[in-house]
């Protein structure tokens, strides 16, 4: 079976005084029709970087060096814009960040709604606006016909957040793009938003990406799990394999950090010590040596590629040949 | 500016921002004033107790009295009934000025700030360039160069149609007047477009209408463009009153709306050359102009402090 999307190779350069600096490294991603991946890892590995790169929504001075994106049988790092604007929405839709500013405030939230889609289907008015109080019901506000009609800051943030969703599937797209979506969000919300993408995923039969720092969040969403560090994928497996069997010593980190929930005290174990590597000053060989307990002298000279862990599910792939070894022993 | 980036709440922005404004007692003094201007120069003919061009040699420079409250210039003309007469102009070339300006600095300064690149560069670079010549001489070239042209080609039309209005000279005075004026106070109101277009174009609710895959033109015109009018608003009502000052300067060096239509830069040019005699000549109009400019000022600055409420201006 062909990916949905599959991300070969993929580079990322910002344009800077001194030449330009990597952000993306060769990231290899793929994503399977109606699949559901969790993307972790630090903040400014580049997660948000590598998604809007596929839809031509890259910053200014920010841009996709190198590397395929195959999607629907077309490289996306080669359409011009006419044809990426196209791919907006009602291909790959997008949920952002912060739901408190992700609205237009001088347009009611229905018409918002209604908006993409005259624009991006050509619905007629009336058509739209019934579709979208239709889109607003599923996404689970409550009175959606009178919601339609309020303005965005007369709705809670759970509420905003469940719009934006509206929005990102009113063009019924195969594949959902959510990045951190519920870090502005209360806990109790969080997990409701979880749950409303889980069902609305299996009902439209999309692909759901979702970018988090939060492993414990997705847990319950994800079938698989890919773990980015500076720029790379380095551990991709599915969920039960990333809890069970973590490989890559950033992975073990990541989740050693996560609270226990056996212990009395949710503590936060200090487990990884230094920062990631800046943008364009990432150390040759692996990146991630530099904090790594289980370093050998040979990490610093070859960049890690993927490969299979042996013992483990097929699919559990991981970026470290000291603990590829280890596992094979 | 960043109050409007913060609270990103439009109806009750309005609301909240109409509080503020009524509770600016200045800001509410020169929302009367202009009030009143705006019923004298739309009912000034039925209020105005003589004609404006009526004249009455017999009482030539009257100081003010019952007859004529305001007295009577050189000609025996009623000083009120022209400074009436005189508000239409006023307001009729500060609104055109204005809103010409204001169309012109809207779409270079949004186009520009929107998708920038040489059209920028060059919108930026014509900016300076007007910015940078002295107003006065070029109101004047464009006047002087203007002129001429328009009128042959009014003639013609007349030739052509035999319809009076071609040979109305108001209408050239007001076109010249408007169109030389808008040409020098376009700049600032491009700049400020500019600069919110630039603030408001990264915010992340454009970023998530280009997601939904909207047109760039869509983008502009419902996404970018009604968030970043806030400080224009501002800009246009001390605008109305620099444009109320400038027509009047211009009238005053010969370069405005000419005689007999009353124009207070006119009445203030002629009242100058007799002040030493007849002071109420010179002090009406200048009194009126002065009253009316504060007044669109304590406006522009009420609606600056109501709609940045933390106040940086
Ligand atoms: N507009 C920009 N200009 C310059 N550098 C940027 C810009 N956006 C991102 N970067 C840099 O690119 C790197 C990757 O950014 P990206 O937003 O993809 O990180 P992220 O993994 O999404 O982080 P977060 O979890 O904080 O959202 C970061 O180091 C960041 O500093
Ligand atoms: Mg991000």
């Amino acid at each position: 079976m062909t990916a949905l999307l599959d991300i070969r190779g993929l580079t990322i350069d910002i344009a800077r005084d001194g030449g330009p600096a990597r952000v993306v490294d060769g990231i290899d991603l793929a994503i399977q029709q109606g699949e559901s991946v969790g993307i972790v890892g630090e903040s400014g590995c580049g997660k948000s970087l590598t998604m809007l790169s596929l839809v031509g929504l890259l910053p200014n001075r920010i841009r996709a060096t190198g590397g395929s994106a195959m999607f629907g049988g077309r490289d996306l790092l080669k359409l011009g814009p006419k044809e990426l604007r196209k791919v907006r929405g009602s291909e790959i839709g997008f949920i952002f960040q912060d739901p408190m500013t992700s609205l237009n405030p001088v347009i009611r939230v229905g018409d918002q709604i209604a908006e993409a889609l005259i624009w991006q289907k050509g619905l007629a008015k009336e058509a739209a606006q019934a579709r979208a109080v239709e889109l607003l019901e599923l996404v689970g506000i409550p009175g959606p016909a009178e919601r339609a009609r309020a303005w965005p800051h007369e709705l809670s943030g759970g509420m905003r957040q469940r719009v934006m969703i509206a929005m990102g599937l009113a063009g019924h797209p195969r594949l959902l793009i959510a990045d951190e979506p519920t870090t502005a969000l209360d806990v109790t919300i969080q997990a409701q938003i979880v749950d409303l993408v889980r069902e609305l995923k299996d009902k439209m039969q999309m692909a759901v990406v979702w970018i988090t720092h939060d492993l414990a969040l997705i847990a319950g969403l994800a079938d698989r799990i890919a773990v980015l560090y500076a720029g790379t994928v380095v551990e991709d497996a599915p969920v039960s394999a990333i809890f069970e069997r973590p490989t890559h010593p950033y992975t073990r980190g990541l989740l050693a950090s996560l609270p226990t929930l056996a212990g009395a005290a949710m503590e936060r174990l200090p487990s990884i010590g230094g920062t990631p590597p800046e943008p364009g000053r990432r150390p040759p060989g692996c990146p991630f040596a530099p904090r790594c307990a289980h370093a050998v002298a040979a990490c610093a000279e070859a960049v890690p590629r993927l490969a299979p862990v042996p013992g483990s599910d097929p699919r559990h792939r991981v970026a470290c040949p000291v603990m590829t070894e280890r596992a094979a022993a | 500016m960043t109050a409007i980036a913060e609270d990103d709440r439009p109806s009750s922005l309005w609301r909240d921002a109409w509080k503020r404004l009524r509770r600016n007692r200045l800001a509410v003094i020169g929302l009367f004033i202009i009030a009143i201007l705006v019923i004298v120069a739309a009912f000034g003919p039925w209020m105005s107790p003589y004609d404006f061009l009526s004249q009455n040699l017999d009482a030539r420079n009257q100081p003010p009295s019952g007859l004529h409250w305001l007295g009577t210039d050189d000609l025996g003309r009623d000083v009120l009934s022209r400074l009436i007469y005189g508000a239409r102009t006023a307001f009729l070339v500060a609104v055109g000025v204005t809103v010409a300006a204001v169309l012109i600095g809207v779409v270079l300064g949004a186009i520009a700030g929107f998708y920038g690149g040489a059209f920028d560069r060059f919108v930026m670079w014509f900016t300076d360039m007007t910015m940078s010549v002295p107003q006065l001489l070029l109101v004047v070239v464009i006047n002087a160069s203007l002129k001429q042209p328009i009128s042959l080609w009014m003639e013609a039309r007349y030739m052509e149609t035999l319809n009076p209005i071609w040979r109305n000279s108001a209408i050239i005075d007001f076109v010249l007047v408007f169109g030389s004026m808008a040409l020098i106070t376009w700049p600032p109101y491009a700049r400020l477009v500019r600069a919110q277009v630039l603030s408001v174009r990264g915010r992340p609710y454009v970023t998530a209408a280009r997601a939904l895959g909207l047109t760039n033109r869509i983008i502009l015109m419902r996404y970018v463009l009604p968030n970043a009018m806030g400080p224009l608003i501002v800009a246009v009502s001390a605008g109305l009153g620099t444009a109320m000052v400038l027509e009047s300067a211009f009238s005053f060096l010969g370069v405005g709306v000419t005689p007999p239509t009353p124009s207070w830069g006119n009445m203030i040019s002629d009242g100058l050359r007799v002040w030493t005699n007849y002071p109420h000549l010179l002090l009406a109009p200048a009194a009126v102009l002065a009253v009316v400019t504060v007044a669109f000022n304590f406006l522009g600055d009420g609606l600056n402090d109501a709609l940045n409420p933390k106040g940086q201006k």
